[in-house]
């Protein structure tokens, strides 16, 4: 008992003593505090910390290269200007002037090392006049002009197929879209939209499936897919339409627009477009408004305009097709 | 307000208070001044590691000297003693306070008992039931039935509700049932000082040889009935069948109490313990009106000697049951209700600070050494677990963007974590440990619980939160408060002996 009793006085005694003689190391290192050997004082120091993406970067201050890759901490700096050199194997190096304040961290931890040419990739096998990324299915569509074809393949340039092809008749394009159930996408020049259906399943005549709607009087400068992939919202020079994606569908004036040339932003989540017109003032010159048009509920409702400060933008009058 | 109860609720309101400040002011000074807060906290953080492999090394002593101890042949020793008090007028009194607990819990109990090395004839067996348990008189008579012929004598008292001045505590039962056994001893003319009793929890399974190791101690030690003794707690009785949550809690519990078996200079008498009868006289048996009778004696002894009275611990183990319930959340109540049972230790500060003014003969380095001990155990339960898991990511958290720039900000978080990965080490040897104070796997449980056994640690970080310190804040606050716990026994699970 008196054996164990003496151990155990020794084992208390030492880890008071270890105690109060790390503890002030511990402190004082957390504090940023440095002991120089030589003058027997303490310095207090500043630290620099790194963080690259991606990790594993060599280090190097002012010219030094350090043992740790990045993220890594170089501690007991004394305060100062520091040259910072970030290099990682086939990225392009960071450099940087670090400040060093006593006490304090000094944080490079907003680095992207971005990669040299090797992750450049080219996705497509054939010529192509424009593209289209789908982020959520990871696919890429082309359309080729010239041979009048629509093909995809997926992100890794893998899995090529045709999946539509263009009418004769429409020679020239000037934009284009895939709606968002995926199944078409339709074109238009400034005259004409037509609308083509996909099909991969079965090899048949993709023409035959695609639907004309012209526009002989107006001219088209923006169309848009509504969330139903079934309605399309149209710009021209006078008006915003609606006008569904099937054969021999009327468009519904929306609005009435001042001037031709207005820019237009359509929001597939929310289902609006907004879009620019002009505005004559009292004084007789013209401002240009921005305006949000809702289309999610009632299409023919024009509420909620962002601004109108020189009079309300005039909605068209309801013109319904004749069923 | 008259000034002993002044007194009393002053004495009473220091360690919830002191508890209370200590959370309180870290957790201010973490949003108004970070930096002292994390100086503090890594301050903490390494008086904690220290603390942590003190205690380890302490545990490892205690281990070994329990292995090396419990299979002595302990009734050999003492049939070659020679002292003033001889082996053969020796009686053992031992007393099973019994509130509610079933047959299933009460027949282990005493067949372990029966199954001492040690002379049955010289075993006073005492069963002490609640007047006001509807089965007590018939449990009293199954058992009688079943155990009256196996020791020297058995006896079963029945202790009366409501006497005056009497809590519904363990003390007050035992208490009522020693004086019983005076009144036996007195017709049969046995002195007290021949007499060793025992207070054993109603689920104590003794060790064989544990009579024989505490008649050893009793007989050899210098001031024999200035001492109380104090076997080693075990949760063997069920520890295969308890899920592992309560499985951790209890070991973690024997453990502890193996670690206070080396710091004689605090060690204070815990669940199931032994005295002189004689001194028990003395001291006017166990406090009627206090939940943990279990320490109070020891503080009883302590006060009526003068500062001269001590634990002396006995490297045999009793074996208790885990206590859990039929699911998860539930034993996570029962065992947190235990641990605040237990941490309603604190109500000993008040009574043995008072005690110390009233005693002009202890030193006053003894009396300030010992309140000290006693008040900065139950504060350290109370926010250790607080300081290390909830205030010590305060400062990052909310210590703003002028303290997120400062070194100690970076380092606060990189310092405890490399503490505490030093600690992991510590865990190990207590993984290693546990595994060797198991029982041997009952027939049915398979192979791979022992897997379980191991891997079940990673979940003490998530039990630290539970039982951590919440219990001990719980209890401490409901001291200062005023309002006192019942007495209320953990519920426990069936036995595989």
């Amino acid at each position: 008992m008196y054996a164990f009793q003496k151990i155990r006085s020794f084992l208390f005694y030492l880890s008071v003593f270890l105690f109060f003689i790390g503890l002030p190391f511990i402190l004082s290192f957390a504090l940023g505090y440095k002991f120089n050997t030589h003058t027997l004082k303490f310095v207090k120091t500043g630290l620099i910390f790194v963080k690259t993406q991606p990790a594993g970067a060599k280090i190097y201050l002012n010219g030094k290269l350090i043992a740790e890759r990045s993220p890594a901490s170089m501690q007991e700096l004394l305060p100062g200007a520091y040259k910072v050199t970030l290099e990682l194997a086939q990225h392009y190096p960071w450099k940087g002037q670090v400040e060093v304040e006593a006490g304090k961290v000094s944080r490079v931890d907003k680095v992207i090392l971005f990669p040299v040419r090797p992750n450049l990739q080219q996705l497509n096998q054939e010529k192509f006049s424009s593209f289209r990324i789908d982020t959520e299915k990871k696919v890429v569509y082309y359309l080729d002009q010239e041979k009048k074809v629509v093909y995809r393949s997926n992100l890794d340039a893998n899995n090529f197929e045709d999946i539509a092809s263009l009418p004769d008749k429409f020679s020239q394009v000037n934009g284009w879209e895939v709606s968002l159930d995926k199944r078409k996408l339709f074109i238009f020049n400034h005259h004409q939209i037509s609308v083509i259906f996909f099909d991969t399943q079965i090899d048949y005549e993709y023409s035959a499936t695609a639907v004309f709607l012209d526009y002989p009087q107006e001219k088209i400068i923006d169309v848009f897919w509504h969330s139903d992939s079934y309605h399309l919202v149209v710009l021209t020079d006078k008006h915003v339409q609606v006008i569904e994606s099937r054969l021999g569908a009327l468009p519904i004036n929306l609005v009435e627009l001042n001037k031709g040339g207005s820019a237009a932003f359509y929001d597939t989540k929310e289902d609006a477009l907004y879009f620019s017109d002009s505005q004559r003032s009292p004084d007789g010159s013209f401002y240009n408004n921005l305006y949000k048009l809702e289309l999610s509920a009632n299409l023919y409702l024009l509420e909620r305009l962002i601004a109108q400060p020189f009079g309300a933008v005039k909605p068209a009058p309801k013109e319904w097709p004749d069923e | 307000m008259n000034k002993a109860l002044f007194l009393k609720r002053i004495l009473e309101i220091i360690p919830g208070g002191l508890s209370w400040s200590i959370i309180v002011l870290l957790i201010l000074l973490s949003f108004l001044h970070p930096v002292s807060s994390a100086i503090i906290i890594i301050s903490f953080d390494f008086y904690w590691i220290i603390r942590t492999v003190y205690l380890t090394t302490l545990l490892v002593m205690a281990h070994s000297r329990l292995f090396r101890q419990r299979n002595e042949d302990w009734l050999a020793r003492c049939l070659s003693l020679s002292s003033d008090l001889g082996f053969s007028e020796l009686y053992q009194v031992v007393i099973f306070p019994v509130y509610n607990e079933g047959l299933e819990v009460l027949r282990p109990s005493l067949a372990a008992l029966s199954g001492s090395h040690y002379p049955q004839e010289k075993i006073i067996a005492v069963m002490a039931f609640e007047e006001r348990n509807i089965y007590a008189h018939d449990n009293a008579l199954i058992l009688e039935e079943e155990f009256s012929g196996r020791f020297g004598t058995y006896l079963s008292t029945f202790h009366p509700d409501g006497l005056p001045g009497e809590s519904r505590t363990k003390g007050a039962n035992a208490t009522w049932s020693a004086k019983a056994v005076r009144k036996f001893l007195d017709t049969r003319g046995i002195a007290y000082e021949q007499v060793v009793i025992s207070c054993f929890d109603a689920d104590t399974c003794v060790d064989k040889e544990y009579f024989g190791c505490l008649s050893y101690h009793f007989l050899t030690s210098e001031k024999r009935h200035q001492a109380s003794y104090q076997p080693m707690p075990v949760y063997n009785n069920n520890i295969w069948q308890a899920p592992s949550f309560a499985r951790l809690v209890e070991i973690s519990s024997s453990f502890c109490q193996m670690i206070e078996s080396m710091r004689l200079e605090k060690f204070v008498t815990f669940s199931s313990h032994s005295m002189s009868f004689k001194t028990l006289v003395q001291i006017d048996y166990w406090p009627t009106n206090m939940i943990s009778d279990d320490s109070v004696i020891y503080w009883k002894g302590y006060l009526y000697y003068n500062g001269d009275y001590r634990v002396i611990p006995l490297y045999v183990t009793v074996s208790l049951d885990v206590a859990y319930s039929s699911n998860i959340w539930r034993t996570m109540v029962v065992q947190y209700k235990q641990k605040r049972r237990w941490a309603w230790g604190v109500e000993n500060f008040p009574f043995v600070v008072n005690g110390f003014i009233k005693n002009k003969n202890i030193s006053l380095f003894n009396k300030l050494r010992r309140s000290f001990h006693l008040l900065e155990s139950h504060v350290t339960w109370a926010v250790w677990a607080v300081i290390l898991v909830v205030i010590g990511p305060l400062p990052i958290l909310f210590g703003g963007t002028f303290f997120s720039q400062m070194a100690i900000a970076y380092n606060l978080p990189k310092i405890t974590g490399l503490l505490f990965k030093f600690t992991l080490l510590t865990s190990l040897t207590w993984i290693f440990l546990s595994w060797t104070i198991l029982p041997p796997r009952p027939k049915g449980i398979s192979w791979f619980k022992n897997v379980i056994l191991i891997l079940e640690w990673i979940f003490v970080p998530f039990i630290i939160l539970i039982i951590g310190s919440a219990p001990a804040i719980d209890a401490q606050t409901r001291l200062m408060l005023a309002k006192y716990m019942e007495f209320n026994p953990t519920l426990k699970g069936n036995k595989v002996l």
